[in-house]
């Protein structure tokens, strides 16, 4: 088997890389394929509360560079899917624990055994993004529609870019969209962020209060149904998957009857 | 009051948050991507328009100096109205 080796990242934190990472890899494997997750912001492991494995980690990715165990002793298996592990980050050392190169045969192990391995990006784009793009083929860039996060993503695009041979593919996901905001012209669009940033679109997911409770909960919400977010998290999968599926219509659930009014008067506000 | 009306049925282009923060964002970019310095471009300019201006008379006004996107690659486009030349 090999699978496909995919990193995400952002350049800037906080703007939801480690919940997309683990919202995609429940979604994907919810699809039927198999996938490793990869928390690779060492020193500050984060991915496991977000899956609820927290209590189950034993040894962690610098356990198995270091060879004190088997990478499959290391994998812990979801609660709910069998197809979907994680490999955790190690909490107590930092970013140096891991080369370059120790990622690339890490990548190339992983994709032998799993169809998607989801490698979670540290924020950043010292040591720590370029070891966790080592051993990537594609990569997903996440940014939410705030300038300082479109301004970093823009940098890591640059980065890529420079790594055209071993990343062949990167597409955008917009998250923390605030349909109502764009819509008052208070806020970049979609189409406004896409056209600054010249990249190809994967996804776009609302802001939901419901990410966070299911933060709280250690229940990814894609595995959720009638929550916007994590329908927008399940169509992610299904494009990475090469299904063709439209961007769901973000506007119309939000628009209120004076918005309704405004865009009979004026079509070129967006509602 | 009819007037106000007016303009929030009907916004003005570039007159609104959205369009400050897509107009900022494309001029920092275009900065970043070059890796220029703030400055850099008005320095440019100034010196461009002084060598054209030793041979023709200009329109200042209505001179136009950009730096355009397409693609992440940017171009440099410079457009010098030209009143007649000097001898």
């Amino acid at each position: 088997m090999s699978g496909r080796v995919i990193v995400i990242t952002s350049g800037k934190g906080g703007v939801g890389k480690t919940t997309a990472s683990a919202n995609i890899g429940v979604a994907l494997a919810s699809t039927g394929v198999s996938v490793a997750l990869v928390d690779m912001d060492i020193g500050l492991r984060n991915l496991d509360i977000l899956m609820g494995l927290e209590n189950r980690v034993v040894y962690n990715l610098v356990d198995v560079v270091e060879e004190r165990c088997k990478l499959r002793q290391a994998l812990v298996k979801d609660k709910k899917l069998p197809n979907l592990s994680l490999l955790p980050a190690a909490q107590t050392r930092d970013k140096s624990a891991v080369n370059a190169e120790q990622m690339k045969a890490l990548c190339g192990e992983l994709k032998s055994m799993y169809d998607f391995v989801l490698v979670d990006s540290p924020a950043g784009i010292e040591q720590g993004f370029q070891n966790a793009v080592a051993g990537a083929d594609e990569a997903i860039v996440i940014t939410t529609p705030e300038m300082s996060a479109v301004r970093d993503a823009d940098r890591i695009i640059g980065l890529l870019e420079a790594r055209k041979d071993e990343i062949k593919e990167y597409r955008l996901v917009l998250n923390r969209y605030r349909p109502t905001m764009v819509a008052n012209n208070d806020m970049m669009s979609v189409d406004d962020v896409l056209e600054i940033l010249s990249v190809k679109l994967l996804g776009v997911v609302p802001e939901d209060e419901d990410i966070i409770i299911s933060t709280n909960k250690g229940e990814p919400i894609s595995g959720t149904d009638n929550i916007r977010a994590g329908l927008a998290y399940r169509n992610i999968a299904r494009r990475i998957r090469g299904e063709d599926v439209a961007i769901m219509d973000l506007e119309s659930k939000n628009s209120t009857w004076i918005n309704k009014i405004v865009s009979f008067f004026n079509p070129t506000v967006r509602v | 009051m009819q007037m106000q009306i007016f303009n929030w049925l009907f916004p003005a282009k570039g007159d609104d948050v959205r369009s400050t923060a897509k107009d900022r964002m494309r001029s920092m970019l275009t900065h970043d991507r070059l890796e220029l310095p703030a400055g850099r471009l008005e320095t440019l300019e100034e010196e461009l328009m002084a060598v054209v201006g030793r041979y023709f008379e200009l329109d200042k006004d209505t001179t136009h100096f950009d730096l355009q996107q397409y693609e992440r690659r940017a171009s440099l486009i410079a457009n010098f109205r030209l009143l007649r030349s000097k001898c």
